[in-house]
């Protein structure tokens, strides 16, 4: 059945992640684990490894913001305007109590703006554990090695603090876990690279924001259901253009949502949130500890903007672009987010040379996609249909 | 087509302007000497690269914080990337065509404006051309992000200097490998070797402007305090520009002999003071002479920077080069607000800092493309009032004026000094 793109496909497994994504922060996942008398550990940044925690016994949970554009009266109290909407949204929501369900916080140094978030949380929010990493730009292996020291140490906090030894056999466990999670993830997106794909790129982000809220253990339960679903289901979204989504932190279906009811197909996209996230599978070797492998993984993944040489996250958009057959590339960059913001002229450049148009949208976090943009889209995708012929 | 002399046109100007100014503005008696060696210091850097430019020397583009000592131990020249910008803002008022480049590249106004109008400048050819861009991630995204641009605008090499976040011996270590990484790119890209020697010995003075720098600090705990407003921005001037040169030692222990006198003298940078006051981040800088003139009319005196000026440690050895280069990084003033994690210590230094320099009020300027820095006001501003001193924040840039016109900015001052006065 070849359906249009705004309508809402009949996926019944689609219904368990969007009720893990209902009561967020407080999902009913977490809170069992909390009444299991376990502990939770929030993250904030793709480069804190979650197996460590997930080894450790506690439950790692993503921080993220409000999953709407919402007044941040609090977040731009206590980190001033300036900073971007994300880490204000995610203050805002510890500061009312969002997060009062968390053992711990763990940070990388990776933007101004998730180490600013950290600092004032530390401050002002009553978690009772708190870490950060340091994390290289660099991808040398003087900067592996330091990363690796980094993490080596970030577990030896966690065992202080929890009052246990994290075997190595349950680090084995849980990046086996977490890598399940991403091939299941990666076949996911492979589905995507059909000429008329099976699901949505809202729907996708469904999926993506649940897998940041509930135990892995039940999130591949639920995934491979999907897949399953999938396989059965004739769905097939044709589209007025492929597109890509690229740039800052973005967590609401939404703001995709809003683009694929311009005719649009978001078909795969380079965000923090999804690609970033799940690329990249840790190659456990006998040559070396558990720790240095995950490590490496982390350090290596599918880089953020932050990174140097920024031609490595260029060359892996690109890559995407051509495997996923984009028309147009969407950047959508958060206010004050600034590594995105320096990319920018650098990116569109390179798109170009391979003939693939890019939108630059302003946003703030949590936006569902105002009027503006959906003209700005409508235009782009005029565009595009217009280069097609 | 751009020619060499278009491109030499903004550093001749900059140049030219400090000897205007050096001219135009009659140097306040005490501090005769110290003000013209200032100018004298500002106009031999900017010649410098004129020269270069000429000779066909190797010329090194770095940003902020960068280790320039090392560059000057190896014999190429500097030019410092954010100075150059607010120079020009300061001496020149090229804003507008500078920051307007930046926008037609793409640069949105939420990047740091210094690079932003960096970028323009570079873009529009009116600076030097480097031979190799440096740039590092002290001390946030802004200087982290800004060095590739500046690659491709100047189609040249360069190197990333990779500062960790904390101040481990791991990360330590880490920072020396990344100075030994670039010395050998630098020595590759210029054909010149590394004096090891220089090295050392402009350790050993930095050593001693750090302890400079701390008499001068003391000097300000005077009653009446010496140092005027404009003072704080000369100092951040020559210590960027100049770490560990002999002629920022001559600035420096001149200034600290005049400082000397005018506290032995009795003698306040203003005549009647009335307010002293902690700064803490860096006011517009096409704005001090505006600034220095309201300061002055009220009786109000820039006593202490916390996150500028404040040296808390020195002791750098001359006979580990490498390692006091890297040590540096993390004893800067500006790593204890601006990279690093934020730590009880450095609010504990800034609290103790307001009694030690018996300050009325602090000043906050929230430079609105420094999202690192704003992020603590609120925390300083609690921090502060717990013994308290009350703060007042001021939107500001540091090189574009359309963000907040002068006037409001006086307004929010007088008002700022009116409420000290009723207290």
């Amino acid at each position: 059945m070849v359906i249009s793109q705004q309508s809402n496909s009949d996926l019944k497994t689609l219904d368990k992640f969007r009720k893990v994504n209902s009561t967020f922060p407080k999902t009913e996942q977490i809170l069992e684990y909390k009444r299991q008398g376990k502990k939770v550990f929030g993250w904030l940044c793709t480069y804190v490894p979650e197996e460590i925690i997930h080894a450790a016994g506690a439950l790692p949970i993503r921080i993220t913001g409000y999953s709407e554009e919402v007044e941040l009266e609090d977040g731009d109290a206590y980190l001033y305007v300036n900073n971007c909407s994300f880490s204000r949204s995610c203050l805002q929501l510890g500061l009312k109590g969002g997060y009062d369900f968390l053992d711990g916080i763990v940070a990388g140094s990776t933007c101004d703006g998730a180490r600013r978030l950290f600092d004032i949380w530390h401050y002002y929010i009553d978690t009772p554990f708190h870490h950060v990493i340091t994390v290289p730009r660099k991808y040398t292996e003087a900067a592996h090695e330091l990363y690796y020291k980094q993490i080596v140490e970030f577990k030896a906090r966690l065992e202080e603090y929890l009052g246990i030894k994290i075997a190595d056999e349950a680090l084995v466990k849980s990046v086996e876990l977490y890598n399940e999670s991403r091939a299941l993830l990666k076949k996911l997106y492979e589905l995507r690279k059909l000429d008329t794909p099976p699901i949505t790129g809202a729907e996708t982000m469904e999926v993506l924001d649940a897998s940041f809220r509930m135990p892995k253990e039940l999130f591949n339960k639920y995934l491979s259901e999907l897949l399953d679903e999938l396989s059965k289901s004739d769905n097939a979204y044709k589209s007025r253009a492929r597109l890509m989504v690229v740039g800052s932190v973005m967590a609401n279906p939404e703001f995709l949502k809003c683009i694929e009811g311009q005719g649009a197909l978001v078909v795969t996209d380079e965000l923090c949130t999804s690609t970033r996230y799940w690329s990249d599978p840790v190659i456990l070797s006998k040559d070396e500890p558990i720790i240095k492998s995950i490590s490496r993984r982390y350090l290596n993944n599918f880089p953020c903007a932050r990174m140097v040489p920024s031609d490595e996250r260029f060359n892996r958009i690109l890559a995407l672009a051509r495997d996923f057959k984009v028309d147009g590339v969407v950047s959508q960059i958060i206010r004050y987010c600034v590594p995105y913001a320096h990319d920018l002229p650098l990116l569109r450049d390179r798109l170009q040379k391979i003939g693939v148009p890019l939108l630059a949208l302003d946003v703030e976090y949590g936006t569902s996609g105002s009027g503006q943009v959906q003209t700005r889209v409508q235009a782009f995708l005029e565009m595009l249909e217009a280069k097609k012929k | 087509m751009i020619t060499s002399e278009d491109r030499r046109t903004k550093i001749s100007s900059i140049v030219r302007a400090c000897r205007l100014i050096s001219k135009m503005n009659p140097p306040r008696p005490e501090l005769q000497k110290s003000e013209a060696l200032y100018y004298e210091l500002l106009a031999s850097y900017y010649k410098r690269l004129l020269q270069a430019q000429e000779k066909g020397d190797f010329i090194a583009a770095h940003t902020v914080f960068f280790p320039s000592e090392v560059l000057y131990a190896m014999g190429i020249v500097p030019m410092h990337t954010e100075t150059t910008t607010w120079t020009m803002a300061l001496f020149l008022g090229d804003q507008a065509e500078i920051l307007s480049a930046g926008a037609e590249l793409g640069l949105v106004p939420e990047i740091c404006s210094p690079h932003r109008g960096l970028a323009g400048a570079f873009y529009l050819k009116s600076l030097p051309r480097p031979n190799v861009m440096l740039w590092s991630n002290l001390v946030c995204d802004n200087t982290a992000k800004s060095g590739e641009l500046l690659m491709e605008l100047n189609d040249c090499p360069g190197f990333f200097l990779d500062r960790p976040f904390q101040r481990s011996k791991d990360e330590i270590d880490y920072l020396v490998g990344e100075i030994k990484q670039m010395i050998n790119f630098l020595e590759k890209q210029s054909g010149k070797k590394m004096d090891w020697d220089k090295l050392s010995e402009f350790v050993a003075r930095m050593d001693e402007h750090i302890k400079l720098m701390q008499e001068i600090n003391e000097l300000r705990k005077a009653v009446p305090s010496p140092f005027p407003f404009q003072g704080y921005l000369k100092l951040l001037t020559i210590d960027y520009l100049f770490p560990g040169q002999p002629e920022a030692t001559e600035y420096l222990k001149t200034l600290r002999d005049e400082l000397a006198d005018m506290v032995k003298n009795g003698k306040g940078a203003v005549a009647d003071e009335r307010f002293r006051i902690m700064t803490l981040f860096v006011p517009p800088m096409y704005l001090t002479g505006f600034l220095e003139k309201i300061f002055q009319e009220y009786g109000a005196v820039s006593v202490v920077e916390p996150l500028f000026t404040l040296w808390m440690e020195s002791g750098l050895d001359p006979s580990n080069p490498l390692e006091s280069v890297a040590k540096k990084s993390f004893l800067i003033p500006e790593s204890r607000g601006m990279y690093g994690p934020l730590k009880q210590q450095s609010l504990d230094e800034i609290v103790q800092s307001a009694k030690d320099y018996k300050v009325d009020g602090a000043m906050y300027w929230a430079f609105i493309g420094c999202r690192h820095t704003c992020a603590t006001i609120k925390l300083v501003k609690d921090t502060l009032n717990e013994v308290d001193v009350p703060m007042l924040t001021v939107d500001c840039d540091l090189v574009d004026p359309t963000i907040n016109p002068k006037e409001e900015i006086r307004e929010k001052i007088e008002r700022f000094f009116e409420l000290l006065e009723e207290r």
